[in-house]
């Protein structure tokens, strides 16, 4: 592409193209986009806008949310069609061409599902509006934590923006400070919002330094944030930041079943999304000998052909060289004293370019504790570990999905009940199983939402006497309050 | 009252003299042992040459070595040159922020506080500032120069001058001790006194620093009131970013006459933004030439950058009051061609040395 493509900031006046830009370039360092960074004051006077909008009827969002799916997946946006904004995704961020029109994809049926999604996850016990007539002789009713939510995004894979578009279906206004690496996906994705009718106060793109992120999640009422280990300790006592951590998502193969059937599962979990994804497997657990199974993997994956990732056939994710060298040396830094099964003289497949794939790994460790099956890579890279009943729950624990193929009821038990382990999936069920309306980390609404009791016209309320519970229940609480 | 000053340095302080002929007359004064300060003085010696002989030019104050450091703990006394007498009028003595160590600190004579007062009037003046107006100063008075010139500008343009006061050093030292809800906190205070004589008094003009303009403009009500009532609103002590300054003028003040500054304490003075800029331009920093100069320069070889180039800005000062040459500050600048008449450049866009975000993440695919 000759001209870089302007992403600018979408503020509640429109959108904002700074003075200060940052370039944003594909894996072989060639200008793609410019992208508008703002500074703090921008950024307080945007949600400082946010707080004061209106809230958009449920419907409205609902149809609005529908209409912006529809143009992010099959219209020209920002100058854009979908074709070159799925090239673009693919050259910036070096994954597979084939996952970025599947994102395209799953964003656009999130977009649909999201308002139907959201109700999923509200208490039996509690209407959606006041004026359900349920609220008349006291019921619960569902309500939001706040009016603002921020999201730092991250910028692995574009699919990970399907999920805050339910706290725009719940009603929230959404401040998305999108990540430098790859922001062409946030921006197509809220220009898609405020031109299907989202007001450019209900939804805005807000990048920013790293120095300003902060105020964002200030300002906010309510945010969710991306990253490592260290932002987890770092919002890890903040009730008002729900944070995203690693997936660390694992399969565990049981004795009582034959892993051969299950080969091609475990492949898929390992390389779909080019690896980049918190749902891709990090690490296999096998009962019985591991040697077997961490072979046959590493033999399917080594097929992979190395293609630039905007070729339909590519499935390995492609990196800027040096970026590529770096992580090479940190896997192999850290696969010290473990049996390599493919990967073992390194991963990285120079294009020529500038860019390099980043080939898959296979490493087999000789403890299910061991600590290399909690390092996750954003590529095919897969630690296989034996793992046997007495080890029971303890080694998968800290997941967000565990696939367990097996039958034993009190495994599945353990598993289902482990605080730890966000998703469970039992049999042929890759770990990168997603569905609008079942939760992905639990319900986002879970963290959005509360329940708020209320009673209209007084009735009920125990003052008549007229045998309500509260007045039976608590007659002596109630009774000198009332007198 | 002064010996042998050479008239080049006593001109009337609405003339304007030719640099070559300051700085030459400079060198006499400050390094003559009748009249040169102990401190320039004792310095002399270990020059390795002789500025009476050798320094004639804007490109010859190169030559010097940075002595600013040594402005930490000398005797204010000593930096007088002593054609002065015994008992020179004193306008004040300034220290710097304290963000690199213990302050730094010059004693400004009368004579040029009145050099540089000129200045300022004529340039308001020329931009047709009101006077007969009230001064609001949010910011530092105590040992800095913020608060005295304000204090100064208002008593020269009719008036009176309110003020809130902050302490910017133990600002700084919260900030680098993590006390970051402490900061904040203080800061909301000043604002907090600020609105007090926001709403009652008639303030006309108002000067405060970027980071407390900023929560300003967070308070719908306080903007409003700025905007009704202060004509000209001055930011200096700090560093602005293009973009803040343009939200700032457009949409937040866009009743006002918002004005950047450029001032340091080891130039003894500072400049405002030159006028008629707007938003496409270069942000545009004229020095009060000849006496204050600037140069702009490649921080890793010295070199002069081309015009156009970003590099780091290089500041001199030379007056009868004190010779401060060569003094590498921690700004990076573009480098300007200068107006007609002025020794060295002018400068814009000046931004601190930046802190590159370039942390490695490896592990985790966020």
């Amino acid at each position: 592409m000759s001209e870089l493509i302007q992403l600018d900031a979408l503020g509640p006046k429109g959108p904002y193209r700074t003075a200060n830009r940052r370039t944003v370039t594909d894996v072989s360092g060639v200008p793609v986009a410019e992208l508008s960074l703002v500074p703090k004051l921008y950024v307080e006077r945007s949600v400082a806008a946010l707080h004061k909008a209106r809230v958009m009827p449920p419907e409205e969002r609902a149809a609005a949310l529908e209409r912006a799916g529809r143009a992010f997946a099959n219209e020209t946006i920002n100058g854009l069609s979908v074709e070159d904004y799925q090239h673009a995704v693919s050259r910036v961020a070096g994954m597979p061409i084939s996952v970025v029109r599947a994102a395209t994809r799953s964003i656009e049926r999130a977009a649909r599902e999201a308002f139907r999604g959201t109700q999923r996850a509200r208490p039996e016990g509690a209407v959606s509006d006041w004026h359900d007539p349920a609220t008349e002789h006291g019921h619960a009713v569902w309500t939001r934590r706040g009016d603002v939510f921020a999201v730092l995004a991250p910028g692995n894979e574009p699919e990970v923006h399907a999920l805050w578009l339910e706290v725009l279906a719940l009603g929230y206004r959404v401040a998305v400070r999108p990540s430098q690496r790859e922001p062409l996906t946030p921006h197509r994705l809220v220009t898609a919002l405020r031109e299907a009718d989202f007001g450019a106060d209900q939804v805005v793109f807000l990048p920013t330094d790293h120095a300003v992120a902060d105020e964002i999640i200030r300002d906010a009422d309510l945010a969710m944030v991306y990253g490592g280990d260290s932002v987890m300790r770092k919002y890890s006592q903040d009730a008002r930041v729900l944070p995203q951590g690693p997936g660390r998502s694992k399969i565990l193969l049981s004795g009582d079943d034959d892993w051969s059937s299950h080969v091609n599962t475990i492949v898929d979990s390992v390389s779909h999304y080019g690896g980049m994804a918190c749902v891709n497997t990090t690490a296999v657990f096998v009962e019985g000998d591991p040697t077997p199974v961490a072979e046959a993997i590493a033999e399917r994956l080594s097929a992979i052909p190395s293609l630039p990732p905007e070729d339909a056939e590519a499935v390995l994710p492609v990196q800027p060289l040096d970026k590529a060298e770096v992580m090479e040396r940190f896997l192999l830094d850290h696969a010290r004293g473990t049996t390599a099964r493919l990967g073992g003289d390194g991963i990285v497949d120079d294009l020529g370019d500038g860019s390099a794939v980043l080939r898959p790994a296979v490493f087999q460790v000789d403890r299910p504790d061991a600590p290399q099956t909690a390092i996750e890579l954003g590529f095919p890279c897969v630690w296989v570990a034996p793992w046997s009943r007495d080890d029971g729950v303890e080694p998968l624990k800290n997941s967000l999905v565990v696939t367990a193929i097996t039958r034993d009821e009190a495994l599945i038990d353990g598993l289902v009940n482990e605080p730890t382990i966000s998703n469970v999936y039992l049999g042929d069920t890759p770990t990168y199983w997603m569905r609008p309306g079942i939760p992905h980390d639990s319900y986002l609404a879970d963290f959005l939402m509360r329940s708020k009791a209320m009673i209209r016209d007084g009735r009920g309320s125990g003052r008549e006497g007229d045998g309500d519970q509260a007045g039976d229940l608590y007659p002596d609480a109630v009774g000198p309050i009332t007198r | 009252m002064s010996n042998h000053a050479d008239p080049v340095l006593d001109c009337p302080v609405d003339q304007t003299p030719d640099p070559r002929e300051l700085i030459e007359a400079a060198m006499q004064w400050h390094f003559d042992p009748e009249t040169g300060s102990p401190f320039w003085l004792e310095r002399a010696k270990t020059l390795d040459f002789d500025p009476c002989q050798d320094v004639h030019s804007f490109a010859d104050l190169r030559m010097f070595p940075n002595v600013v450091d040594d402005l930490r703990d000398v005797r204010v006394e000593d930096l007088i040159p002593k054609g002065y007498g015994p008992h020179p009028e004193v306008a004040g003595v300034f220290e710097s922020g304290g963000t690199t160590g213990p302050p730094k600190r010059v004693i400004m004579l009368k004579d040029w506080m009145d050099r540089l007062m000129a200045f300022t009037m004529r340039d308001m003046d020329s931009r047709g500032d009101p006077r007969d107006v009230n001064w609001l100063s949010l910011g530092p008075s105590g040992p800095h120069l913020f608060g005295a010139l304000a204090s100064w500008e208002s008593r020269l343009r009719g008036g009176v001058k309110f003020a809130v006061d902050l302490d910017p050093r133990w600002v700084k030292k919260c900030i680098r001790d993590g006390r970051i809800d402490e900061a904040d906190r203080y800061a909301e205070h000043l604002i907090d006194q600020s609105a007090f004589l926001l709403e009652t008094q008639d303030i006309g003009i108002m000067i405060t620093t970027p980071p407390l303009l900023e929560r300003i403009a967070r308070r719908d009500r306080l903007v409003e009131l700025i905007n009704r009532k202060v004509r000209v609103l001055f930011w200096a002590g700090a560093h602005m970013d293009a973009d803040t300054r343009h939200l700032l003028r457009t949409e937040v003040f866009p009743d006002v006459d918002l004005r950047g500054t450029y001032a340091s304490t080891m130039v003894m003075g500072g400049t405002v933004e030159r006028p008629g800029l707007t938003d496409g331009d270069p942000w545009v920093f004229d020095p009060f030439s000849p006496y204050i100069s600037f140069a702009v320069v490649d921080p890793e070889t010295g070199v002069e950058v081309a015009y156009g180039e970003r590099g780091q800005v290089v500041m001199n000062h030379v007056s009868k009051n004190m010779l401060l040459p060569n003094n590498l500050e921690r700004d990076l600048a573009t480098r300007i061609k200068p107006l007609p008449g002025t020794m060295g450049d002018s400068v814009a866009d000046v931004s601190p040395v930046p802190v590159f975000d370039n942390e490695t993440v490896i592990e985790g695919v966020y």
